[in-house]
């Protein structure tokens, strides 16, 4: 499995992907996100960039196909625990993040895998846990052994990196993916329902509502 | 919490997350606390945990109804219609990415005993019971003369003002019988009562028009009714305009008790105290269970949320509005009846969720002012029934900084949640709410 920077002339979507970053605040969520989609890290002072930021898109091509992935960040609901139910809703593939250096955010991991098991739509979504910001290998508070021990126990895929020297990012995005590729159950069936309506963005007229009224 | 917002706003319920989402994109520090532990305050989705909680008193729910996961029971029932201007700010906001809409298999009436389709096409019109036989040809004109009617162009008037003549002058011009009257005023703009008669008569045709608008968008795509609804419930709603208000770097605070609104000694509002913290702002916004002591109470309606394992008799549909016309049913006001199952992932297979609502006329046994619709709806297996106030704020705010919205009334549709947005709007910022397409992040769409 590889991936690549996007061909000049773009092929089609074969699946697009919804992909969540949860954990606790500070863990490094969002530079996880903006390392693997913009290749880029932003020091502490500067993360109120990220206002305004929904979600990151990337396209990821894998054996000649290409896949759309939109990767949500918490944008802060994290930090009391109010992340709403629709934002874990349709998601094929979690990622849950601690800081190697920051036990508190890896014991955090029961009640994220707790929320995530209560909102995720699909049983089969794939799970992976990230130890994030091994650059602080000084300030180490979870082993390495202990992390990967506790995703056996939870049957997650597992991975340590650091958003801040790129070690590991691409790497975890390439494995989630793979597994969210080899799960069919999670996106045969993402086409719309039967009865689904596209709300455009034609502005009433006339007489309707909010006009003459 | 101990810092200084912009605005601090109570509750998550639509009105209150619409204006947080709008006001964080303008770029307000804002500041949201729920003391529930879910989003949607008196508009939430619950699941049937917290449906036991809050109509049993923690009561276990019976283990054949399923999964507790599986249901999202609106507390509100309420449709939207594609033309409504809720829809304009789910667009402009792009809140719209959030949520699914389905579409609503048949909007009907009820009359004479039956329940029959609501005509919103001229060729629907011409075929329906619903209108008599002398009465089908200016059905059609008045149906014409809705859709045809532009502001600026008189020609189009025929003669009326819809800002001066009352809609029974209209009705007089068309020669309308009581029976055509009342699918108009009731089936099609949806008024609850007969106060609209001596009214401008653009209450009444420009809700009648949206309801056009949106039957003929909806037979484009071979749908029944001019309603749609967004999958997983209406909670799904203000759960969207509270994700934008967190992108936009609003603070959400759930489970969080108001222990205080803090005023000065003019009385102006100085922020919220939960336990030993306050947090300071300008503003603060909420809904009125949050103030108590600045609000009146307006009305009284009854709700009664219905599982059943069947759909509602002769409705042939996953999904269903039914209107009981006041006339009809012997009462002053409609009563309105939803139907949700299934298809809109609102409850597991097998079973469906009646939701009846009206206006309280006595203050006896409410099951008693909606034993028409019970019957209608047919076996049921639970029903929870309730009482709710509605309150209005009894000042504008702009006095004190404190702004109170209204409660959820018994219309159908959003219309008057989409008024009470735009009019807190006004008085919060002094200016008019004109929406602005969110800007793209150019990042986000790389």
């Amino acid at each position: 499995m590889e991936a690549s920077t996007p061909a000049p002339a773009a092929p089609e979507i074969t699946a697009t992907f919804k992909i969540l970053i949860v954990g606790d605040s500070g863990v490094g969520k969002s530079s996880i996100l903006l390392r693997f989609t913009d290749d880029h890290f932003l020091p502490p002072e500067e993360t109120s960039a990220t206002i305004g930021v929904d979600f990151k898109v990337k396209m990821y091509d894998v054996d000649d196909q290409r896949y759309k992935l939109t990767i949500w960040d918490t944008a802060g609901q994290e930090r009391f625990r109010t992340l709403t139910s629709s934002y874990y809703r349709g998601a094929q593939g979690v990622i849950l993040v601690y800081d190697v250096s920051n036990r508190q955010s890896f014991e955090s991991l029961d009640t994220w895998v707790d929320e995530l098991n209560t909102y995720c739509s699909n049983e089969d979504v794939v799970k992976m846990i990230i130890g994030n910001k091994i650059d602080k290998e000084a300030e180490r508070q979870v082993s390495r052994k202990e992390g990967s021990e506790y995703a056996r126990k939870h049957q997650t895929l597992f991975l340590e990196c650091s958003a801040k020297t790129k070690i590991g990012v691409q790497q975890a995005m390439g494995e989630l993916v793979g597994k969210v590729i080899e799960t069919p159950s999670l996106w045969r069936k993402s086409s719309p329902g039967k009865g689904t309506v596209y709300v455009n963005d034609s502005v009433p007229s006339g007489l309707a509502a909010g006009c003459a009224c | 919490m101990d810092e200084e917002y912009d605005v601090i706003i109570l509750g998550t319920g639509l009105t209150e997350c619409v204006l947080s989402g709008i006001l964080a994109v303008e770029g307000k520090k804002v500041l949201h606390i729920d003391r529930n532990d879910f989003y949607g305050g008196e508009c939430a989705s619950l699941n049937l945990t917290q449906l036991y909680q809050r109509f049993r008193d923690g009561a276990a729910a019976p283990a054949s109804l399923g999964r507790d996961r599986d249901y999202y029971i609106d507390l509100i029932p309420k449709f939207l219609m594609q033309d409504e201007g809720l829809i304009n700010v789910l667009v402009y906001t792009d809140v719209l990415r959030y949520l699914e809409f389905v579409a609503i298999a048949t909007s009907m009436v009820f009359c004479e005993g039956k329940i029959y389709k609501v005509p919103s096409t001229p060729s629907e019109g011409l075929t329906s019971p619903l209108v008599g036989f002398f009465q089908k040809n200016n059905a059609r004109k008045f149906i014409e003369f809705l859709l045809n009617w532009k502001k600026d162009d008189p020609k189009t008037h025929q003669g009326l003002d819809l800002d001066r003549n009352t809609m029974k002058e209209v009705y007089d011009h068309f020669s309308f019988n009581e029976d055509t009257q009342e699918f108009i005023g009731h089936a099609m703009a949806l008024h609850l009562d007969e106060k609209y008669k001596n009214r401008p008569a653009k209450e009444t045709c420009g809700p009648a028009t949206m309801y056009l608008r949106s039957a003929a968008r909806a037979l484009d795509r071979s749908a029944g009714s001019p309603y749609i609804y967004p999958q997983f419930g209406l909670g799904d709603l203000p759960q969207g305009f509270a994700r934008l208000s967190a992108v936009y770097a609003g603070t959400f605070m759930l489970n969080t008790p108001v222990d205080e609104i803090v005023r000065d000694d003019s009385g102006k509002f100085v922020g919220v105290r939960s336990g030993d913290q306050t947090a300071r702002a300008k503003q603060v916004i909420g809904d009125p269970s949050y103030f108590r002591d600045n609000v009146r109470k307006s009305g009284r309606v009854i709700r009664a949320i219905c599982i059943l394992d069947h759909a509602i008799p002769n409705t042939n549909a996953d999904s269903a509005q039914i209107i009981m016309p006041q006339r009809q049913i012997g009462r002053e006001h409609d009563i309105y009846i939803t139907c949700l199952s299934h298809e809109q992932k609102v409850c597991p297979q097998g079973r469906w969720i009646a939701s009846i609502s009206t206006i309280a006329e006595t203050t006896g046994e409410p099951k008693e002012e909606i034993s028409a619709a019970l019957k209608l709806v047919g076996a049921i297996e639970q029903i929870f029934v309730s009482v709710s106030d509605v309150y209005e704020p009894a000042a504008s705010g702009v006095d004190d900084n404190v702004f109170v919205s209204r409660s959820y009334d018994a219309t159908s549709h959003f219309e008057t949640v989409y008024n009470d947005v735009k009019d807190i709007y006004k008085r919060v910022t002094g200016n008019d709410l004109t929406l602005q397409k969110r800007p793209v992040n150019a990042e986000q769409e790389a």
